[in-house]
């Protein structure tokens, strides 16, 4: 046994954070841990990595009773975590972030800068990891920071990894390329938990699983004795049929055409509608340019060529702005840093695209902004103390819905969420699906861009789907997951998309 | 709760320490001059809340207030006192918008914009005075630095008329809302349509009105057109608004907060005047202040947090 937690308690001020997190290890093998946001998960895992310090209970490390006090710490022990949100320094090279603060010396203090790159290659030589040694760390995908990420936790002799959603933002195929990543660590009998959202990577990659549900353990056992919607029932709490499914709806008048749109070199001779009361989705491998198309229909970046066309009439939007006064919203993936004012209040967040529409003459009536956070936060079951109360604080779930809230607020027809579940939980997931149906079925059309194929199928009424920067297929909503991967990630001939004609 | 209360209960512990420790504080004459002296920093100050609210820095006030107090006072000379500090006032005003326009169309760090003119707008009072003061003055301009209404100084109801406008646009209008939501994040405010450069560009121009304001203050006060005065009170007024609780990441501040910020400073150069401490240690002791009230602030924001 490499790691046991006995009963871990942690507190945050008044809050209980964990009351009874108890997990166990084995050399060789994958733990999977689960919990909706704000279950423990990464609390009890940065007790673990010695980031945090327990209030109680025990943790036995190869047997032995100990206590960790910080990071380095943990690593002389041999456990290292692999962050969600990368902790490397861009500018340096990927060497020196696998050696750094442990740079091999030569005499006075001087780094040994060639014994760091030629380790460095031998260790990513070692794992066949796609990476040179000498490249900057800010040109890396992604993927590419965490195999240096997991090539540090290696060099510094970790026998307990700690994954903390590894694939949140990876295509398929990075994702693929981390579970060989994974399998590999565990041939070499090192201990990993992996913390995931992703319900269908359990089988591809667990060997067991704990979940955690509001800080106690609930679960632990062989993946093989469990059954994926009994892993979600323990998560949640409660039953869940499926987890979502949808009532088709029938489409209306197309509302967003969009002809020939071009931006060299990610988005190429782009065509597509977005029909009123439906909800389309968008399909494609990480880079495909689903993320640069929402950007430049937004106004966000200019385009080469191509029209945009909103009720029939043709716009021009040079900027959000733009964007906003034609009915458009974007959602975009990256909550904290585009989404929400992470430090303002709940209500600010929710007024901030329409405050045009609670101000007379440029002065704000408190009142009125007041009901408006009132009406969308039960509206949308936006779980906050108050909406005083800084979005920030909030789960990844309820910041998601106070994002997709300012734009209810504004009245918004023609939504573009990009990747609106990423980072959220189960429980929350269905929530914004449930937000998306109502909108599609008060006549807003959607387009859903999502990495999860599950979801689209679940959600979207049609799927398209995009390939180095075109869209290389569209699909009805009941497709299956292999073609869609078709789609996504080779050549399709002329007769796939005549099967499904627009 | 009590940390947020901090800087109030250091002022008013400052002010009860002074009052036992000084026979001289509490008299008529030396609280009109404390407020006197510091209405100047603390109507520049309020300018420099609203900045640094909006997630920017000016550190070319002090230079803007020597500009707009020399060009006020050289205009008095000939036009009269109305149309001098009409011309103070939209000089500052024009400098703040320069600031503001050059940091949003150029896309550079305000702290060197900022620094850029800080030294253009020095040079041009330099250039425009030849280096030489302004002395002839209407006597009545004094009213402005040195009257009193109601037996309050005069600059004291300024500073309060000031203070309640600001405090008003912060609080209550989209102008404020807006330069709360981009000190937050600019991103995210653009991502939401908010026309970020116009705003942005609004929060300087007002802060350059205050500083020419503050600057035809000044003028009266000392009688004179200072090409070289203002010399580092773009710091003061910096360390006024952190004191009281803004943050230099934007999206945090308030009127309040920085007139108590403001008053604390000024009390602590005027107790160590009264109190005979060596006007080099002062310097010291306000350094200091700043540090721990900063301090103070992180630290309870890294607990709300965790």
């Amino acid at each position: 046994m490499l790691l046991q937690l006995k009963n871990i308690q942690k507190r945050f001020g008044g809050v209980v954070a964990l009351r009874n997190g108890s997990l166990d290890v084995n050399a060789g093998e994958v733990h999977l841990l689960m919990g909706e946001n704000g279950a423990g998960k990464s609390t009890l895992m940065k007790i673990v990595a010695g980031m945090l310090e327990r209030d109680g209970g025990e943790m036995l490390w190869q047997g032995q009773g100990v206590h960790l006090h910080n990071p380095v710490e943990a690593a002389s022990h041999g456990i290292a975590m692999v962050h969600q949100e990368s902790l490397l320094a861009p500018h340096l090279t990927v060497a020196e972030n696998i050696f750094l603060g442990r740079e091999p010396r030569l005499p006075l203090g001087w780094v040994n800068r060639g014994e760091v790159i030629q380790r460095a290659a031998r260790l990513i030589e070692d794992h066949h990891f796609p990476l040179k040694a000498e490249w900057r760390v800010e040109k890396l995908s992604p993927a590419g920071k965490q195999m240096v990420e997991i090539c540090r936790a290696i060099q510094q002799g970790s026998s307990l990894l700690i994954f903390d959603e590894p694939t949140s933002s990876l295509s398929e195929s990075e994702t693929q390329e981390v579970f060989h990543i994974v399998r590999g660590l565990r041939d070499r009998n090192v201990g990993v938990i992996y913390i995931t959202h992703r319900l269908e990577e359990l089988r591809a990659i667990g060997d067991r699983v704990t979940v955690l549900r509001d800080g106690e353990t609930v679960h632990s056992g062989s993946m093989s004795e469990v059954t994926t919607d009994q892993i979600i029932r323990h998560m949640v709490g409660r039953e869940l049929t499926s987890i979502y499914s949808r009532e088709p709806v029938q489409p209306g008048e197309e509302v967003l055409q969009v002809e020939h749109l071009t931006r060299e070199p990610v988005l190429k001779d782009i065509s597509f509608c977005l029909r009123a009361g439906e909800i389309t989705g968008m399909a494609g491998l990480i880079g495909a340019g689903r993320t640069e198309l929402c950007r430049a229909i937004f106004g966000l970046d200019p385009i080469d060529r191509g029209t945009i066309r909103i009720a029939g009439k043709p716009v021009h939007i040079r900027s959000p702005r733009d964007a906003v006064a034609q009915g458009l919203a974007l959602i975009p993936e990256d909550r904290q840093r585009t989404g929400l004012a992470t430090a303002l209040p709940i209500s600010y967040n929710l007024t901030l695209a329409s405050l045009g529409s609670v101000s007379r003459f440029g002065i704000l009536d408190h009142t009125a902004e007041r009901k408006i956070a009132a009406e969308y936060t039960a509206r949308l079951r936006i779980r906050a103390e108050s909406s005083k109360q800084r979005a920030g604080r909030l789960s990844g779930g309820n910041q998601q819905k106070v994002a997709i809230a300012k734009w209810l607020v504004r009245g918004a027809r023609i939504f573009l969420f990009d990747e609106p579940t990423r980072g959220i939980d189960v429980g929350a997931k269905v929530e914004v699906f449930q937000v998306m149906d109502e909108l599609a079925r008060g006549g807003a059309a959607i387009l859903m861009v999502s990495s999860e194929m599950t979801e689209l199928l679940q959600v979207a009424d049609r799927i398209l789907v995009m390939r180095q920067g075109r869209i290389s297929g569209e699909l009805p909503g009941r497709t299956t997951p292999e073609q869609i991967m078709r789609c996504a990630a080779f050549e399709v001939s002329a007769a796939t998309t005549e099967e499904h004609p627009e | 709760m009590i940390q947020r209360l901090l800087p109030f209960l250091t002022l008013i512990a400052l002010f009860i320490i002074l009052a036992i420790a000084s026979p001289n504080f509490l008299t008529y004459t030396n609280l009109s001059s404390v407020a006197r002296q510091t209405a100047v920093i603390n109507i520049m100050a309020l300018g420099m809340t609203m900045i640094i609210i909006s997630g920017g820095i000016d550190l070319s006030v002090g230079s803007i207030l020597a500009l707009s107090g020399l060009l006020g006072t050289m205009t008095m000379e000939k036009h009269g006192i109305a149309l001098g500090m009409v011309v103070g006032i939209v000089t500052g005003t024009a400098c703040g918008f320069a600031n503001g326009t050059l940091t949003t169309s150029l896309r550079i760090n305000p702290f060197i914009v900022t620094l850029g003119t800080m030294g253009i707008f020095r040079g041009m009072a330099l250039i425009i005075s030849k280096g030489l003061p302004v002395h002839e003055i209407p006597p009545a301009f004094s009213y402005l630095g040195e009257g009193t209404l109601l037996h309050v100084p005069f600059v004291l109801w300024i500073l309060l008329l000031c203070a309640v406008v600001i405090h008003v646009l912060l609080e209550h209008t989209r102008l404020g809302r807006y330069a709360f939501s981009i000190g937050s994040n600019p991103e995210a405010a653009y991502y939401a349509g908010v026309p970020v450069r116009f705003h942005t560009t609004a929060v300087y121009a007002i802060a350059g009105l205050l500083t020419g304001l503050a600057g035809m203050t000044e003028a009266s006060r000392l009688m004179t057109g200072q090409p070289t005065g203002g010399q580092g009170y773009e710091l003061t007024a910096i360390a006024a608004v952190v004191i009281g609780g803004g943050s230099l990441r934007g999206g945090e501040g308030s009127v309040l907060g920085t007139l108590v910020g403001a008053f604390i400073m000024g009390l602590l150069a005027n107790g160590s005047d009264l109190l005979g401490t060596n006007p080099y240690w002062q310097q010291v002791i306000i350094g200091g202040v700043i540090i721990l009230a900063v301090s103070f602030d992180e630290l309870r924001k890294r607990r709300m947090s965790s």
